[in-house]
């Protein structure tokens, strides 16, 4: 007898009882469902290389363009290309776009879909990853032939974006490391602030004075910052990448470890958990305006976003050591999609953007100092948010002792970067030695970028 | 079906590739079983993303389901308000996988959280708790065993299909409440037990939104909450390779098979089915 489960209190029972899930039917559905898990992993198609569509050139077009970051530059930018369609009606834009976390797993199943946007922004971490997998339409020849005016920007510039002899991404902006510290924090305390300059041990001489004085720990611990090890590296004659290899030894390493493990003892950092919290690229968990140390690591550019997040008065200097070890810097750059068939006004969209004075004076300083030398000029001039004259006199002052560019990150960079958070961390949980933690992330590293 | 099925066998294929989702799709190279060899072998984080999962399901399942059974029990029987509780105990999981509550999860058990200032009230220092990686792991346990209202509604559906008459010949015989639990709760209820515990035993391995929200995707501090789901996440999409990630998914999914029938397996010892075979 069958009968569906209802409340006892209307039901004669009888000896058999049934319960809402009784019976070989539960074994059966439970099958199924095991059955029917979905699989996350399953996007695949193939990158379509049509050519273009140049027939007329005016016949109506819709570009896809996808970027990163917040409202403040989608508003910008949103005012930029509508600039573009003012001169050129036929074309209208796909907007899209997101914050930082999470955009380039979007952008990468895209791609794997084979519908990646036309025009997207890409940063150094992972300009070589997309431009080694022919992702990216090398730029070259509409570079010679003048269809893409790089000729004002800084020749290092032009060169941190090409990869594997291709010209693979246009820099959209430069910046370059900047040490940001909390000026109001310094000066309440009658402490000096920091210079330009400054040696790595004075550097830490100065945090460990600043936490005994002002009871908060003087700088955060940059030792899982691949930018602060790789300025280190530089100022010794070394590189993160030399070729196709690492360009540093597992020593080098170590006594970067050693160096911050030193100054954790001295009470120049926070403790572990803390460094731990500055350790996400987020702006506003940075510790600089979170009042839990009083610099952080960042990039130049990053200083007016790093203002809204906290009242106290914000400085910026270079990282220790001698300053020519930075560079100019991408601070993004935009590639094309080599598969679009758009490639041509993707293009001229680009040359746009960075060379038109009035779209430049729209976008500003929002993705970095503008890489047009002229237009930097003329925005830098016009400028009257007090942050970015700031960061913009910072720049342009480091500007002036920069040193070369390095190559492009190598391929697997990302991983590269991630390994270090974690060997770095395991050193300041105390859970690895300096040179356990810098042996394990040098082989690693290795394996990372494929050298052998 | 085929909505299932060929992205499954396509991602069966693509185990076998070195696919990394960006290059053009004749570039996908047949390699065998090196994925997998390279998992079992070579892979340091596969085998450590394998015992945080395995640390995080043993003892969070466990505990979740027996929060579960005990809020049911006292859920079970009729006084002022009772509705109200039902529905306060069934609400965090109804945020479920939810960012939002991880995010507020993380903010409670930060070094200067909620959770530090309530224990700073009896004069205990706390731990830095999600991020110490001695915690962290901890602290996404804890949140996973805070949202037992799922299976607590359906041991409470359980519950009241036991018929009365059961508990009042069990205390004509002179059993106690400890008696009756044991005697007639468990066997009665012991099919939706073995329901709760397959579907939370599954839902544990596949523990991801907490771990990625706790660790901003990267399962630290120091690989602490690199749930097995988070590191195929990583090499997936922070090391584009695809290939590799779906071997990963294939070894999980015949791992959560394998584990899945050997719960069947031992259910035959404990679980009452009242309709037949075990009469």
């Amino acid at each position: 007898m069958h009968r569906a489960p209802s409340s006892r209190a209307v039901e004669p029972t009888t000896r058999h009882h049934r319960t809402a899930f009784s019976g070989p039917g539960l074994r059966r559905r439970l099958l199924a469902a095991l059955v029917t898990i979905p699989l996350a992993l399953a996007a695949a198609a193939c990158g379509d290389d049509g050519g273009d569509s140049a027939a007329d050139p005016n016949k109506p077009v819709e570009l896809s363009i996808f970027w990163w970051g917040a409202e403040g530059r989608a508003k910008l930018t949103e005012d930029a290309l509508a600039l573009y369609t003012k001169k050129h009606p036929n074309v209208t834009f796909k907007k899209t776009w997101q914050a930082n976390q999470g955009y380039f797993d979007k952008l990468a199943t895209l791609t794997a879909g084979g519908d990646a946007p036309d025009l997207f922004q890409i940063d150094d971490n992972y300009l070589t990853e997309y431009a080694s997998r022919n992702v990216t339409l090398d730029l070259t020849s509409y570079k010679d032939g003048g269809k893409l005016d790089v000729s004002k920007f800084p020749e290092s510039l032009v060169n941190y974006g090409i990869v594997d002899g291709k010209l693979a991404g246009v820099a959209f902006g430069e910046n370059t490391q900047g040490l940001v510290f909390n000026k109001t924090l310094l000066d309440k305390n009658k402490l000096p602030a920091p210079t330009t300059g400054m040696t790595w041990a004075d550097f830490i001489t100065w945090a460990e004075n600043v936490s005994k004085t002002a009871k908060v720990p003087g700088t955060q611990d940059p030792s899982a910052d691949y930018k602060a090890f790789w300025v280190w590296l530089r100022q010794q004659g070394k590189d993160l990448y030399k070729d196709k290899a690492l360009g540093f030894t597992e020593q080098d390493v170590a006594g970067w470890f050693e160096l911050w493990k030193g100054a954790r003892d001295r009470g120049a950092t926070p403790t572990a958990d803390v460094i731990h919290e500055g350790n996400v690229t987020d702006i506003s968990k940075q510790l600089v305006v979170t009042g839990k140390a009083g610099t952080s690591w960042v990039w130049a550019n990053q200083m007016p976003e790093l203002k809204k997040n906290t009242k106290d008065e914000l400085g910026v200097i270079a990282y220790p050591g001698d300053p020519s070890a930075q560079w100019a810097r991408a601070s993004m750059y935009f590639s094309v999609f080599r598969g679009s068939d758009k490639k041509d006004i993707a293009v001229d969209v680009i040359n746009f953007l960075s060379n038109d004075p009035e779209a430049a004076a729209v976008l500003g300083t929002d993705r970095g100092l503008p890489s047009n030398l002229d237009i930097r000029k003329s925005v830098s001039d016009s400028v009257s948010d007090p942050n970015m004259k700031v960061a913009i006199t910072v720049q342009t002052e480091l500007g002036a002792k920069f040193g070369a560019s390095p190559q492009v990150p190598l391929k697997g960079h990302s991983k590269v970067r991630a390994e270090l958070i974690k060997a770095a961390e395991e050193v300041q949980f105390g859970r690895q030695t300096p040179a356990e933690a810098a042996k394990a992330y040098f082989a690693v590293a290795q394996a990372a970028i494929g050298q052998a | 079906m085929g909505i299932t099925a060929v992205p499954m066998l396509l991602s069966l294929y693509l185990s076998f590739t070195n696919y990394d989702a960006l290059s053009d799709f004749s570039a996908v190279e047949w390699i065998g079983l090196d994925n997998y060899r390279e998992m079992f072998t070579a892979d340091a984080s596969f085998w450590h993303a394998v015992r945080v999962t395995i640390t995080f399901a043993l003892v969070a399942v466990p505990l979740k389901l027996a929060a579960a059974l005990g809020v049911a029990l006292l859920l079970n029987r009729a006084f002022r308000g009772v509705g109200l509780f039902r529905g306060l105990f069934y609400l965090p999981s109804l945020l479920g996988g939810s960012v939002a509550l991880a995010i507020v999860w993380v903010n409670m058990f930060n070094r200067d959280g909620a959770f530090n200032s309530l224990l700073s009230v009896f004069g205990i220092e706390g731990a830095p708790w999600v991020n110490d990686p001695r915690w962290a792991l901890e602290t996404l346990m804890a949140l996973a065993i805070w949202q037992f209202g799922a299976p607590m509604v359906i041991f409470l559906a359980g519950l009241k299909q036991i018929p009365v008459e059961l508990y009042e010949a069990a205390s004509v015989d002179g059993a106690g409440p400890w008696r009756q639990f044991r005697a007639v709760t468990l066997p009665m209820l012991s099919p939706v037990i073995f329901f709760n515990l397959v579907l939370e035993t599954i839902n544990g391995f596949q523990g991801f939104t907490s771990a990625f929200v706790l660790s901003n995707g990267t399962g630290g501090p120091v690989d602490s909450t690199l749930m097995y789901t988070l590191n195929l996440y990583i090499k997936g999409f922070t090391e584009l390779r695809m290939g590799y990630a779906s071997a990963l998914a294939w070894v999980f999914l015949v791992a959560i098979a394998l584990i899945t029938v050997l719960l069947f397996s031992t259910g035959r010892f404990w679980v009452h089915y009242a309709d037949g075979e075990d009469r």
